[in-house]
């Protein structure tokens, strides 16, 4: 109810802002310079510290809740008789909203709600999701529980998309890229605190109830709703913050300038097709995997679910350390097309371990992590590197969306894999995928070779290039200013390069649309 | 005249045709099976040597399956003699039989009552009782059997106590299967319910249906245990069977304990045990076996999500019981000193695994047969998948090199005309 009160409160102040800004503005003026202490004046370092921490938790419940089915595996296989393959429909009902929404995510929050009202708009599909979740396992109805992760579904990777556009919005031009990177470990957090406790919490209620069951999956489910709470209560601070620097430093909502045109897909060029099968070949193996993966360790490295849980989160562990450590390795050499191929092939080289050897699974686990890590760093800036600028937008989003839907599908299959066939034969299947990814980054080796090759140039040779072509597009620009737009083409690095990029560019007041590409990095499997 | 020629040409490329693929077929058989194609006769009869007007006496039903290979003979004895009993007996002639005498197997004496002649055929021969069913009550689900405290154990159920049905109700003797259900007639919670032992006899390599999906041989055959529908005497009521092996003196057991990658046909499980019997010291060749996979399953038509693991402790050695109808028979009284007597428990569930009364039913399956188990191996599609997946990209490399090699060669034509002279 009080939040209700207080969402209403918000809406109504956001009908108000428009006349009443400018009395307000005058009045602000002359009392902020006397009255604010550090931590309350919104220009101040401090304040915007205490505006991070709530921003870095914004994203905790969503990212703690996403992993919840993995982290309780054999609890909700055994207390809600539930097969493989239903289990696998939580997550595969988180990823189907999201085939729509990566196209819709930005422009709702950019048109319709704006962020703030949009952020708390998300965060209480999160938390709503979570708690019908939670009330699905505490009244014994699993349809109940799979409608909760869909409606989590569609809150939670548009909520990235929105503390990512508070993140630019607040910081832009001054400590952006250690926000990203606070925001990115935060997010780790999540999902590693969540494999690592929910056991434990499940087995104290266990332990109070004197019984185990649906009462005590549902209890646990909830306790974990808090942290969905936590978030919404943190959506309101900021859009409480925002407003009121809003109102004294008279500057504009944050907007994600995402662009989307579903008529620039005829456009995309065949190497951006084979970069999207990657992407797809890829992340099917490893989210289905780790979601999977619990009950793997337990059973057939006869492992103790406190291990297999620990096990299980080692991938987001790890690579919390080696993305950074990697983009910029990747960011200085270059030659991102052999860096991809090489995160395919050890990773199809750890999925081979997983399935035919009974050897230590922390090696494959390790391998995965890294692999997962340079792969990242690696394939997502080379959209940059095939599309135009002006439809980076719309690039990004459908990689995204083929994704989600790629995931979507790949964890039904899985889980009804491993019903009929077992553990061998779904290893054999991430195999196939791996190896469909392999093709496809071949594929795009010669391809790229070819032509050219654009994608695997050293950095060095691409410092060179982009200094001839910016030359000449000066020259263009001077002479063609209509097709400016069109010719001219930003030949980002690497995740971390394209943010710099875009402050370094801020400066000369760019369109909008030039920063298209930051909220599409802000989604579940660049951040992970 | 000529079209009749050409037809006849036909037919001779047609029957070469055939031919090739016939030897094609069979060296691929060779290659893949070899020794594993063998095949036997396999033949059901119940209560051989009986009249078939007169029923078998005294509840007792004894089926003989007959497995004649090319010089050799299997057979199988599955009796409700005492606990249910399967006797293997191993001849080294494809001509021998098996031998009632009916009126002394009903009396005291019945020692020798039952045998194969010629008796000097007999090479191998071993008996597998199923003795008892535990029960206990698993209150802090532990599912710790052997560490049960014992006033969390019930009485355990003595299958020679039961009275079991006439297998002639439920044998088929085109599928090779039957099934020998009892019950304690005394005993409430047995109303409905009922503790069955299903024999399948097989006369070539193959594999079962339904999970465990055993491969196995003409050598083996396979019984499946039942509880089905008894009531548990307590909420958190847990099982086991114990199952007693007879070998003779000399041959050395143990379980064998086998970890295997390929859980495609068993989902989940990854390891295979089995109780071998070898000749000699342990280093001769292995005789016989009983093989199981750790794991049970709590309904009918086994699921993914209905399966619970297995435990099994020993083998230790057992005393002679003299409610042992079967083995008396066959190997007499004076068993002891001749033969080894050893017994494993198999205990249903672990901690955490929902307890019996959540489906009142539980099936586990065993292979028994002479010489080694039959070795699993990886099914061709999963090899078809690795072959393609892996071969598929190396394809494309080797291509896409050639491709840029020959645009890279391309020979420059030298402009203009040649000259003429």
């Amino acid at each position: 109810m009080a939040l209700k009160e207080e969402n209403k409160r918000l809406l109504a102040e956001d009908d108000e802002s428009e006349p009443s800004l400018s009395n307000s503005h005058s009045r602000y003026d002359s009392d902020s310079e006397r009255q604010m202490s550090a931590c309350c004046d919104p220009s101040h370092l401090l304040h915007r510290i205490i505006v991070l921490i709530f921003m870095c938790f914004l994203g905790f419940g969503s990212y703690f809740c996403y992993d919840n089915p993995a982290a309780l595996q054999t609890q909700i296989l055994q207390d809600m008789h539930a097969t493989t393959s239903s289990f696998m429909q939580l997550y595969a009902l988180y990823s189907w909203p999201n085939v729509v929404l990566c196209f819709l995510g930005g422009f709702l929050l950019d048109r319709v709600f704006g962020i703030r009202l949009g952020t708390v708009i998300f965060s209480l599909f999160v938390c709503i999701g979570q708690v019908i979740f939670a009330s699905g396992a505490l009244f014994n109805s699993y349809w109940l529980m799979e409608l909760g992760r869909f409606v989590f579904g569609i809150g939670g990777e548009s909520l990235a998309v929105a503390q990512n556009t508070y993140a630019v919005s607040w910081f832009k031009g001054k400590e952006l890229n250690l926000v990203f990177g606070l925001q990115l470990s935060m997010a780790r957090l999540g999902s590693t605190v969540n494999m690592n406790i929910m056991g434990w919490v499940y087995s104290r209620i266990e332990l109070t109830l004197g019984h185990s069951g649906y009462t005590a999956l549902g209890i646990t489910l909830m306790i974990g709703s808090a942290t969905c709470v936590f978030s919404l209560i943190c959506a309101l601070v900021l859009g409480y913050l925002d407003k009121r620097a809003e109102k004294i430093l008279n500057k504009e909502q944050g907007k994600t300038g995402e662009v989307i045109k579903l008529t620039d897909v005829k456009d995309f060029s065949l190497s951006l097709w084979l970069i999207f099968i990657v992407c797809v070949g890829y992340y099917v193996a490893i989210f289905p995997f780790i979601g999977l993966g619990q009950v793997f360790f337990i059973e057939k490295f006869n492992f103790s679910p406190a291990q297999a849980r620990a096990i299980n989160s080692i991938v987001y562990i790890i690579s919390a350390p080696a993305s950074p450590v990697l983009g910029f390795m990747v960011d200085k050499i270059g030659k991102n097309v052999i860096w991809v191929l090489c995160a395919v092939v050890t990773t199809l080289a750890a999925h081979v371990m997983l399935a035919f050897t009974f050897w230590n699974p922390w090696i494959a686990m390790s391998l995965l992590g890294i692999s997962y890590s340079l792969l990242a760093c690696a394939l997502w800036p080379m959209v940059a590197f095939v599309v135009p600028e002006h439809q980076l937008g719309t690039a990004y989003g459908f990689m995204q969306s083929i994704q989600n839907l790629g995931l979507a599908v790949i964890s039904i299959a899985a889980g009804s894999i491993l019903d009929n066939r077992g553990y061998l034969f779904l290893e054999v299947f991430f195999t196939s995928c791996v190896c469909l990814a392999l093709i496809a980054v071949v594929m795009l080796y010669f391809v790229d070779l070819l032509r050219g090759g654009e994608l695997n140039l050293s950095a060095k040779q691409r410092l060179k290039r982009q200094k001839i072509s910016e030359a000449e597009d000066e020259k263009r620009q001077r002479l063609l200013q209509q097709r400016a737009e069109e010719l001219a083409r930003l030949r980002p690095m690497s995740a971390f390069g394209l943010r710099n990029r875009y402050l370094s560019r801020l400066g000369a007041q760019l369109p909008d649309h030039y920063c298209t590409h930051l909220s599409a990095l802000a989604h579940r499997s660049v951040l992970k | 005249m000529q079209l009749d020629m050409d037809l006849q040409r036909g037919d001779k490329h047609f029957v070469l045709l055939l031919h090739i693929f016939i030897n094609i077929h069979v060296v691929w058989g060779l290659f893949l099976g070899g020794a594993d194609q063998y095949q036997r006769k396999v033949s059901l009869e119940l209560n051989p040597g009986l009249n078939s007007t007169s029923s078998a006496p005294f509840n007792v039903s004894i089926l003989h399956v007959k497995a004649v290979g090319n010089n050799d003979t299997l057979h199988f004895i599955l009796a409700s003699l005492g606990p249910p009993s399967l006797l293997l007996v191993h001849t080294g002639s494809s001509d021998t039989q098996l031998k009632i005498d009916w009126n002394r197997l009903m009396t005291e004496n019945s020692s020798h009552s039952v045998w194969v002649e010629p008796v000097s055929s007999v090479l191998y021969s071993r008996a597998l009782l199923f003795t008892k069913v535990w029960e206990y009550n698993d209150v802090n689900d532990t599912a710790d059997f052997p560490s049960a405290p014992s006033k969390y154990m019930f009485p355990p159920y003595n299958l020679e106590d039961f009275v079991w049905d006439d297998l002639n109700k439920s044998v088929d003797k085109t599928a090779h299967t039957a099934k020998l259900c009892g019950k304690n007639v005394t005993d409430q919670d047995f109303v409905n319910g009922s503790i069955c032992f299903k024999i399948s006899a097989f006369d070539a390599l193959g594999r079962d249906e339904e999970w465990p999906c055993f491969l196995h041989d003409a050598n083996s055959s396979q019984i499946q245990f039942e509880i089905d529908s008894v009531l548990p005497r307590s909420n958190k009521s847990r099982f086991g069977l114990e199952l007693v092996s007879i070998e003779e003196n000399g041959v050395r057991s143990w379980i064998d304990t086998k970890h295997s990658i390929d859980d495609e046909y068993t989902p989940s499980i990854f390891q295979v045990y089995s109780l071998l019997s070898v000749k000699g010291n342990g280093s001769g060749p292995v005789l016989g076996y009983t093989h199981w996979k750790p794991v049970a399953y709590r309904n009918r038509t086994p699921v993914f999500e209905q399966a619970t693991p297995s435990r099994h402790t020993g083998p230790q050695s057992k005393l002679f019981s003299n409610h042992w109808g079967l083995p008396i028979a066959f190997y007499g009284k004076d068993i002891e000193p001749k033969y080894t007597i050893m017994s494993v428990n198999i205990t249903f569930g672990i901690a955490g695994e929902p307890y019996y009364n959540e489906t009142y039913y539980l099936s586990w399956t065993s292979l028994v047969g002479i010489g080694s188990p039959p070795e699993d191996s990886f099914s061709t599609l999963v090899i078809c998948i690795i072959a393609v997946g892996l071969g598929a990209p190396m394809a494309i490399l080797l291509m896409g090199c050639i491709i840029v090699q020959l645009k890279r060669r391309k020979p420059v034509t030298p402009p203009g005309y040649q000259p003429i002279n």
